[in-house]
């Protein structure tokens, strides 16, 4: 008994609490929601159900009936897009813009620095902002783009089901842009000076030391932020909710704003929960390829 | 001779810091030049600014007897070897060492052959597909040495190439820096803070102190004929006695200032009464038997090596004699001294400069 005692206060003991501690934590608040769901993904949820673990097991009766619908295509291609552009968008401008300010002009820090404002804000108050960016008959955007003469006529971003997507995916690559850039700013930097003069000496002229000594030491430095910008993306609620909540017609929806939609909207959770699964697997993917990719890193 | 490389009236300031002062060198094609002093005495500013890394404000930079001054780094066609090594990580030994062919767009056979030609001459034969995370630091320096030996440049530079090393290796690889610079017939510079690199390598040894150049020549005329006493305290190992002293009414000796006045003997006239500072190189001086010597200290410290005895005497300013007659001096004993008239270094006692 005293052994063991000493063992908590001074030796194994001790490690293993302190790694029990943040276990367990994440066992019981992100673990265990997540069984449950899986679990409700298979089951039969109604409203008077829902206090019980019990409930009748339909096999893959939700996931049947979830393709069978005529929405669920057009909403699985939503996110497809959504998250393809979103992610290319605020990693080729995060990109540019970490090489911008990696120049390191006067006041660089700072104003990078200020670019962070966007990441600070809280993803409702992004979207009332960009309401009025994209209002159809007073919006900013559409002035610009009519004053520049690049459109006759209004666009109306937020109802036209062909630019609703749109309008949220300008929003989201605003909101995630910094976060980009910072991530991006600290992989250039890691890059020592002296291999970039090596390789000028070597013949090298601008666009080939970018090609050959920034990109591939980059490498697992955009790996790790495409991987969590696919994380980030799929959790973007708060601009659909904002902007377009998933419509006109389901045209803007995507799969994290239906799930939310069908279970405590339409209360059908059994449904709801089947598309979490689905995005579980997706992000799940992306987990592997973030730790893969922080975990070779190439350096010196 | 042919010059290779050539400076006249360079200057360099950063904002109002002004890092090399009115620099004026020629290195003659394949000779090997030592820049040499120490720390922030702008000897690495001036070699970047010969590798186009830095730009010299005023002055004129030839190399190979093109005007330089404002040609982009990737076009002077000169290579250098990194303090850091600056290997590119991502890149195996074989892709480090044909990386400017590559740049160039040379063929893959073309590379192949280049590589395979270099590393057997730098002994890297069998690491060609090792990344450089995977070799030691010796290993490295010769990956270093062989991206720039592949490229057959203008001129090799070198920025302190060995202070990253282990002393044992250190000597080794001082050695085959030079034999590589003879078999190449190259022309090189040399940046470095130890004196004992510079002497041993260079054919040329350049004394800088905050931007100026102190003195240049053949080592050997830098150990003899120290231009001031800056460089006769830079130059030699370990550093040269300085002693305060006057020269004496015959204008042919000088009577020092360390304790007891003393009298050393010089071979040329200089003005009676001058106060001036003695040099006294530490294995110039010679321990002698009792009543041979000129002149004579107590005993403070002394360190056998084996090879040579340190004397240190217990004056101030301490004065340091090498002994290789292993004799048995302790300390508190006296130690009595003769060196040869020709060996004494005098200078003046404000400017430094040698009379």
């Amino acid at each position: 008994m005293k052994r063991l005692l000493s063992s908590i206060t001074d030796g194994k003991g001790f490690d293993i609490a302190l790694v029990a501690f943040p276990l367990g934590y994440l066992f019981l608040m992100s673990g265990l929601p997540l069984l449950y769901n899986v679990v409700m993904s298979f089951q039969e949820v109604d409203m008077f159900s829902l206090g019980s673990f019990w409930r009748p097991f339909v096999g893959l009766k939700n996931y049947r009936d979830l393709f069978a619908q005529p929405e669920t295509l057009p909403i699985l291609y939503n996110t497809g897009i959504f998250v393809a552009a979103s992610i290319a968008g605020q990693f080729l401008l995060g990109f540019g813009l970490a090489l911008f300010f990696w120049t390191n002009f006067p006041g660089a820090s700072w104003l990078r620095g200020l670019f962070l404002v966007s990441w600070v804000m809280p993803g409702l108050v992004v979207g009332a902002i960009w309401n009025w960016i994209l209002s159809g008959d007073f919006g900013v955007l559409n002035f610009l783009l009519r004053e520049t003469g690049i459109i006759d006529g209004n666009i109306f971003w937020r109802s036209d089901p062909n630019f609703s997507l749109w309008a949220v995916i300008i929003a989201n690559i605003w909101l995630g842009m910094a976060f980009n850039m910072i991530l991006l700013s600290v992989g250039l930097s890691a890059i020592p000076k002296d291999l970039y003069e090596a390789a000028e000496l070597d013949g090298a002229n601008a666009f080939q030391r970018f090609w050959t000594i920034t990109l591939p030491m980059m490498r697992s430095t955009i790996g790790a932020i495409i991987s969590l910008g696919l994380i980030f993306t799929l959790q973007q609620f708060d601009l659909f909710a904002a902007i377009t909540s998933g419509g006109p017609n389901n045209s803007s929806n995507v799969t994290q704003y239906w799930a939310w939609d069908l279970s405590f909207r339409q209360y059908d959770f059994a449904k709801g929960a089947t598309i979490s699964v689905i995005m579980i697997v997706f992000v799940m993917f992306a987990s592997v390829v973030y730790v893969r990719s922080t975990r070779h890193e190439v350096r010196g | 001779m042919t010059l290779q490389i050539e400076l006249s009236g360079v200057n360099k300031y950063y904002g109002a810091f002004h890092a090399l002062k009115n620099i004026d060198l020629a290195i003659e094609k394949g000779s090997f030049v030592a820049l040499v002093g120490p720390s922030g005495c702008g000897k690495s500013t001036l070699l970047r600014s010969l590798a186009g890394l830095e730009s010299i404000s005023t002055g004129d930079l030839r190399i190979a007897g093109d005007l330089m001054n404002s040609v982009p780094p990737r076009k002077r066609d000169v290579a250098m070897v990194f303090q850091t090594y600056a290997l590119y990580p991502h890149m195996t030994v074989e892709q480090n060492l044909t990386y400017s062919l590559r740049i160039r767009g040379a063929s893959k056979a073309e590379m192949k052959k280049a590589a395979a030609e270099v590393a057997a001459t730098t002994g890297l034969s069998a690491l060609l597909g090792r990344y450089p995370r995977e070799l030691s630091g010796g290993q490295r320096q010769r990956v270093a040495m062989s991206r720039a030996i592949i490229r057959n440049p203008k001129a090799f530079l070198f920025d302190e190439p060995l202070s990253n090393l282990d002393a044992a290796l250190r000597v080794h690889m001082r050695k085959e820096i030079r034999m590589l610079h003879d078999r190449l017939g190259a022309t090189s510079v040399y940046v470095t803070h130890d004196q004992i690199e510079a002497m041993t390598m260079a054919d040329h040894v350049v004394v800088m102190r905050d931007g100026i150049i102190e003195q240049q020549g053949r080592p050997l005329d830098l150990y003899d004929r120290p231009a001031n006493k800056f460089v006769a305290g830079f130059i030699g190992s370990p550093a040269m006695n300085f002693i305060p002293a006057t020269v004496g009414a015959d204008g042919l000796s000088l009577v020092t200032h360390v304790g007891e006045p003393q009298t050393i003997v010089l071979d040329r006239a200089l003005d009676p009464g001058r106060t001036v500072t003695a040099g006294l190189r530490p294995e110039h001086l010679h321990a002698v038997d009792a009543g041979q010597g000129t002149f004579r200290f107590p005993v403070g410290i002394v360190e056998t090596t084996g090879s040579a005895t340190y004397i240190s005497t217990a004056t101030a300013p301490e004065i340091t004699i090498v002994d290789t007659a292993r004799r048995s001096i302790r300390a508190g004993d006296v130690v009595e001294l003769s060196i040869r008239p020709s060996d004494v270094h005098v200078f003046d006692a404000d400017t430094g400069i040698r009379l």
